[in-house]
């Protein structure tokens, strides 16, 4: 049951700020829903305008100059099935493919997900690990904010309240490119999240790394467990340079550092100590996972199915 | 705001406020119920509907969201009046129970296969993740997809053959079409004209006193017909409870756990009736809490109860006593021989200490009740209960009013598992109608679910002494429940289950003593299994470190001292009436016990034993109408158990007619006769003795018609296909009742009384079947995360005789899984009093992810069962056995005892690292 509201449907992105600027405090910017609607029903959330802004032409995914710009109110599912998205960074629509559940998916979006910043977000994870950038908008003109610096703790943004946010965007990599999201956890949300990509340098094939190749760029970010999704950087250092082939060697260091860089709390997803140490098993698996993939594709070998894990998804 | 929509193929223009959700449109304002609120959360899918053929949470869609769009409901399914074919897959697999989840499951489904045809298992469990269903265990749901999707015919039910004509066939239920067109009706599907809604405002403190309760503001608040609070009381007897009348309607001078109620509101609607409630003014006192049974259990605890509780409604009940100044509110006593004797002679004795978890049932209807008084003074209450009959005697007792007066009507229930059982909402609901003089519905949210009854948890801790031959010789058993807050039916729970805490083994020195423990926490009542799951999670793990200890092989130690067919449990008590043996032997067989084990695999094995309630009374009426078609009255409660297929068989069957003729009614205490509760297992044994009765007083009647007027005596009399055969003469029941009546008019009314009574047994009654049930599991562990996988479990159950094998097999399936949920995954956790899990976002219940791809139920069918062709109760055992199967298979597997539940990941982990 929701308390009454008065809805907005602004039709552009200039009017959505001008209510958002006007009604402040009061209003909250609504796209899907799925979390927005669940804060209310449970009387957590109260505004008394949701501004709509989903009729603001923000659905689309586009290309910016090799980066993949997805609309803030594109749902998970369309990412899902973009054709650009599967192109440039296949890694996205897979995760986006496990988001929730298939409702949720269908009416959720990218910009919702991020804007409301729920500790155990899929997508903030994975757009830390991939350098992703933000828009934002507001009367008092645009801006462009790194994921890392976007999202400030559990439910908290940089988003000022009469601020929107327009867009995600993803770079291109530098280079090559595998990737991994591992999540991990028996509730509805993941206990943990670990998102690695790693980027290869150029030899050959411009998409796929070759067998000479060394890591050029590691990404290792960790979310859930911590207040917000953070990057590894220890864990990171410890595999740039790294030759594809001698990976292994260097991928238990790795998750070890990933670990030791977190600190979790204990709640009911577990105790901090067993998460930090899933932190540790996680992220050498999706190591693992990121590291099989980019030997299968210089190989062209088909990639070795990866291995089930009970309560963990990987994508 | 306007919208224009086209709903199943119809177009609606709908002035709705902005806040509307969806759901609330379709069922309140175009009277499409098929869509159910659960969990209220997205995570359940029972409220699932398709806009522009996507599938969406009706429960958090706003309805403008649907202007300009179309919308398929499960109403908009079938088409030409006839099953779509995902709804007949859904009938013709079994994949229907309760039917509460089966709107959405249809609905997702179609979204899947619209999605990709040829999904296979890896994508339907994708799909299905954000679906639940605490009923089927999920198996038949997958068969019934594979078979829409690949146009399949349902798979075969491994079945004994039947020597019956309708007995022991899986025909579809009787009640599946109306469960998958969303016709089927529940308690909140149902409008009385004037119907008022009510709120409920629950104490936030774990035990608080409450100094005055100011209500003012709310009675003002426009819209609001009437409040309550515990001191308006005053004009009926406002406490109840089966076991003590410890639990006033509302809270009168102490509320005693988080949640317990303190006030409500009937209003015009719910979302007024939710406003009013944060008008009134709660002026608590906190007061010290008791959560633990350790904090219960001190010297010198606070109370959860001062004085002496009233003693229950119901006389079979009076033995259950508190102890005063302490927070045992029962214990429960029972020995024979010498057991310290014989453990000092025993060659091994293992001991150890296991605790069970608070767990919630999730029936995925919350408890609802809509009551309404006449103008004779009469209360009818619809209501989401087990058993209407209790239900009536406690309000009864409350309002006054003699049992004539009250009628309670049971409609579909979406899930019981006990949960359902005995007065909930029922006192509150009827109270607040009599104040707002008009009808009142009072639905409860998951979260008041969660806030209403659990299942018991417990400490149990067992010795058992055994010979150098591995003979099992003295059980020495102490147990520790945690009732909550109120005693419900718990005390009830731990004196029955203690009764067999020796299992379905011969002991001849035993030691029982049990406490019921109050403490400030949610009530604990009863819970699939009725307090056995907790004992012989205690007991079949120790028969596995007795097994090591004394160098046997577990199944071994097992047959060796089992209870063989007709040997005594207990003196008095009714003999064991199955071969424990055989399903042993079955179980271990289908596990392939003595087979080597792939790397990482662990085998173990459990075994069970449950007295079902006694006394046990039903009684069941049979009309055979003018044309030759039949009605069943019984008030057996139909919660997706089956119980009405299987009444409808048994009368179908002993009147030689299809079932298709057969109509069971839906329990009203005004018209369906008196039958005990629907629990225990024993709808189909004690009901339908009682149905069968009375279809047999029935044929009697035939006889003794067509002996009057053919001179045929009654002993060359048969009854075949809808005709009474005489020699060479077919005599159709039409023509029958015609002789009887002298026209085409009046019925032959047959009645079925069973009550066995009472006896000597030691609680007072002899079990009239003995449940029984061994499951075997086969598991892999993630040794880095802790994650159990259970890759195959067997469950075989000696049920006497299926009636229904399919409905059976189903009902097995899922209290396999459900028994994987408090084993693996489920528990109330509570924090500082306050419990901190009470929504399915943190409450994680099984999905069909979780499912072992090699579940496989099996039935022992020997007609030894006092019920009808020899069956017996069925449905709790299979689910006693799953914990202690699995903890012994991982204790096999990587050498580490678990002791207490669920063995979550990261309990298994630290078990693992504590090697």
């Amino acid at each position: 049951m929701l308390r009454p509201f008065d809805l907005h449907r602004p039709g552009t992105v200039e009017e959505a700020c001008d209510l958002l600027a006007r009604l402040g405090e009061d209003a909250a910017a609504y796209a899907g829903g799925t979390e927005l609607l669940l804060l209310m029903k449970e009387g957590l959330l109260r505004p008394r305008h949701l501004v709509d802004v989903k009729r603001l032409g923000l659905d689309t995914i586009g290309d910016g100059d090799g980066r993949v710009v997805i609309g803030a109110t594109v749902t998970h599912r369309a990412v899902e099935r973009a054709r650009l998205v599967h192109e440039r960074a296949p890694i996205v629509a897979s995760v986006a493919r496990h988001v929730a559940n298939v409702r949720v998916r269908n009416v959720g979006t990218v910009g919702g997900n991020l804007a409301f910043a729920d500790p155990h977000s899929d997508l903030a994870t994975l757009f830390v690990a991939l350098d992703a950038t933000v828009d934002l908008v507001s009367p008092r003109g645009r801006r462009t904010l790194p994921l890392d610096e976007f999202v400030r703790g559990p439910w908290d943004t940089a988003r000022a309240p009469d601020e929107l946010l327009t867009s995600v965007t993803i770079p291109p990599r530098p280079g090559p490119t595998a990737a991994a999201y591992v999540k991990f956890g028996l509730h509805e949300r993941p206990a943990l999240g670990i998102a690695v990509v790693l980027t290869f340098d150029a030899h050959g094939d411009a998409r796929a790394p070759d067998r000479h190749a060394r890591v050029s760029d590691a990404r290792v970010a960790i979310g859930c467990v911590n207040p917000r999704p953070a990057r590894a950087a220890g864990a990171e250092v410890r595999l740039r340079g790294c030759a594809l082939t001698g990976l292994e060697d260097v991928i238990a260091e790795a998750a070890a550092r990933a670990a030791e860089a977190s600190d979790p709390a204990g709640d009911m997803h577990g105790s901090a100590d067993y998460k930090r140490e899933m932190v540790a098993v996680f992220t050498r698996r999706a190591l693992r996972v990121a590291a099989a993939r980019a030997r299968s594709a210089i190989t062209g070998e088909r990639e070795a199915l990866a291995p089930h894990y009970p309560h963990a998804v990987i994508a | 705001m306007t919208v224009r929509v086209v709903v199943n193929g119809r177009a609606h223009e709908l002035d709705v406020p902005s806040h509307a959700l969806l759901l609330d449109v379709l069922r309140d304002r175009l009277d499409l119920k098929g869509a159910k609120r659960s969990c209220d959360a997205q995570v359940c899918g029972a409220c699932t509907v398709l806009v522009d053929g996507l599938a969406v949470s009706a429960c958090t869609y706003l309805a403008v969201e649907a202007d300009g769009r179309s919308v398929q409901t499960v109403e908009g399914l079938a088409s030409d009046g006839g099953l779509g074919p995902i709804q007949q897959a859904f009938l013709d697999c079994g994949a229907v129970q309760c039917g509460f989840c089966t709107s959405g499951m249809l609905l997702t489904t179609k979204a899947l296969l619209d999605d990709s045809p040829m999904a296979g298992r890896e994508d339907v469990l994708h799909y299905l993740r954000g679906s639940l269903c605490r009923c089927t265990g999920y198996r038949k749901i997958l068969d019934a997809i594979d078979t829409a999707a690949h146009a399949r015919v349902a798979p075969a039910v491994d079945d004994t053959p039947s020597p019956f004509r309708v007995v022991g066939r899986s025909i579809p239920r009787v009640d599946g079409g109306e469960k998958v067109t969303g016709r089927a009706r529940y308690v909140t599907d149902a409008v009385l004209p004037g119907m008022a809604h009510a709120k409920v405002l629950r104490c936030p403190y774990p035990h608080a006193r409450v100094r005055r309760v100011d209500a003012t503001r709310a009675r003002a608040h426009p819209g609001v017909l009437a409040v309550l609070a515990g001191a308006d009381l005053t004009w009926c007897d406002p406490y109840f409870g089966p076991a003590f009348r410890d639990r006033p309607i509302l809270a009168l001078d102490v509320a005693r756990y988080e949640g317990d109620p303190v006030a409500a509101v009937v209003a015009v609607d719910e979302a007024t009736a939710a406003e009013a409630l944060a008008l009134i003014d709660v002026d608590y006192a906190g007061l010290p809490a008791v959560i633990t049974l350790e904090e219960a259990l001190a010297p010198g605890a606070p109370l959860v109860h001062t004085g002496q509780p009233l003693a229950g409604h119901f006389a079979d009940l009076s033995t259950l006593k508190p102890e005063p100044g302490t927070n045992v509110c029962h214990r429960f006593r029972y020995a024979r021989g010498d057991v310290d004797r014989a453990l000092a002679g025993a060659q091994v004795v293992v001991e150890d200490t296991f605790l069970f978890p608070r767990v919630q049932h999730y029936a995925m209807e919350p408890h609802a009740a809509l009551a309404a008084w006449d103008e004779t003074g009469g209360l009818a209450v619809w209501a989401s209960t087990q058993n209407p009959y209790s239900v009536r005697v406690e309000l009864a007792k409350m309002f006054d009013a003699p049992l004539s007066k009250i009628r309670i009507v049971v409609p579909h229930l979406g899930g019981g598992f006990g949960s359902k059982t005995y007065a909930k909402l029922e006192p509150l609901a009827a109270a607040l109608a009599h104040a707002a003089g008009r009808p009142v519905r009072l639905a409860a949210s998951v979260t008041e679910a969660f806030q209403t009854v659990r299942r018991c948890s417990s400490r149990v801790t067992v010795r058992a002494g055994f010979a150098r031959d591995g003979t099992l010789v003295a059980v020495d058993c102490r147990a520790d429940f945690d009732v909550g807050a109120y005693a419900d039916i718990g005390p009830r729970v731990v004196q029955k289950a203690t009764y067999t805490a020796t299992g379905p083994y011969r002991v001849a020195h035993l030691a029982l003593d049990a406490r019921a423990v109050y403490t400030n926490t949610t009530p604990g009542g009863a819970f699939r299994g009725f307090g056995v799951p907790q004992l012989a999670w205690a007991l079949e793990s120790l028969m596995d470190a007795a097994a090591d200890r004394l160098g046997r092989d577990p199944v071994d130690l097992r047959r060796q001292n089992l209870l063989a067919h007709g040997e005594e449990f207990a003196p008095g008590d009714t003999p064991i009436d199955g071969k424990l043996e055989e399903s042993l032997s079955r179980a271990s067989e289908a596990i392939q016990w003595t087979s080597a084990l792939a790397a990482g695999r662990g085998r173990g094995v459990a075994a069970m034993l449950k007295a079902s309630i006694a006394p046990s009374v039903s009684e069941a009426i049979v009309r055979l109408h003018a044309d030759g078609s039949v009605t069943v009255l019984a008030s057996t409660v139909e919660m997706g158990q089956g119980a009405r297929t299987a009444l409808a068989q048994i009368a179908a069957e002993v009147l030689a007619v299809p079932v298709a003729r057969v109509t069971v009614a839906a329990p009203d205490t005004a018209i369906t006769p008196y039958d005990q509760t629907t629990s225990s297992s024993r709808s189909t044994t004690m009901t339908g003795r009682a149905v069968m009765e009375a279809a047999e007083d029935v044929r009697e009647q035939l006889f003794r018609v067509t002996t009057t007027h053919t001179g045929v005596a009654t002993r060359d009399l048969r009854l075949d296909d809808g005709a009474v055969v005489a020699g060479k003469q077919r005599l159709g029941y039409p023509q029958v009742l015609a002789l009887r009546f002298g026209m085409s008019g009046g019925e032959l009314i047959g009645r079925g009384i069973v009550a066995p009574g009472r006896t000597a047994a030691p609680l007072g009654g002899s079990t009239p079947f003995w449940e029984m049930a061994v499951g075997a599991a086969e598991i892999s562990v993630d040794e880095e995360t802790g994650a159990i996988r259970v890759e195959r479990y067997v469950s075989v159950a000696d049920v006497g005789r299926a009636i229904n094998p399919r409905i059976l097999e189903g009902q097995d399936e899922g209290a396999v899984v459900q028994g994987l949920g408090h084993t693996l995954l489920e528990e109330m956790v509570y924090g500082d009093g306050h419990l901190l899990n009470g929504t399915l976002l943190v409450y994680r219940v099984p999905r069909a992810e979780d499912v072992p791809d090699g579940l496989a139920c099996r039935f022992v069918e020997n007609a030894d069962g006092c019920g009808p062709f020899g069956a017996k109760g069925a449905g709790e055992g299979s689910l006693i056995p799953v914990s202690p199967a699995i903890a012994n298979a991982l204790a096999r597997l990587a050498g580490v005892r678990m002791r207490e539940l669920p063995l979550t990941p990261e309990r298994v982990w630290r078990a693992l690292r504590a090697r």
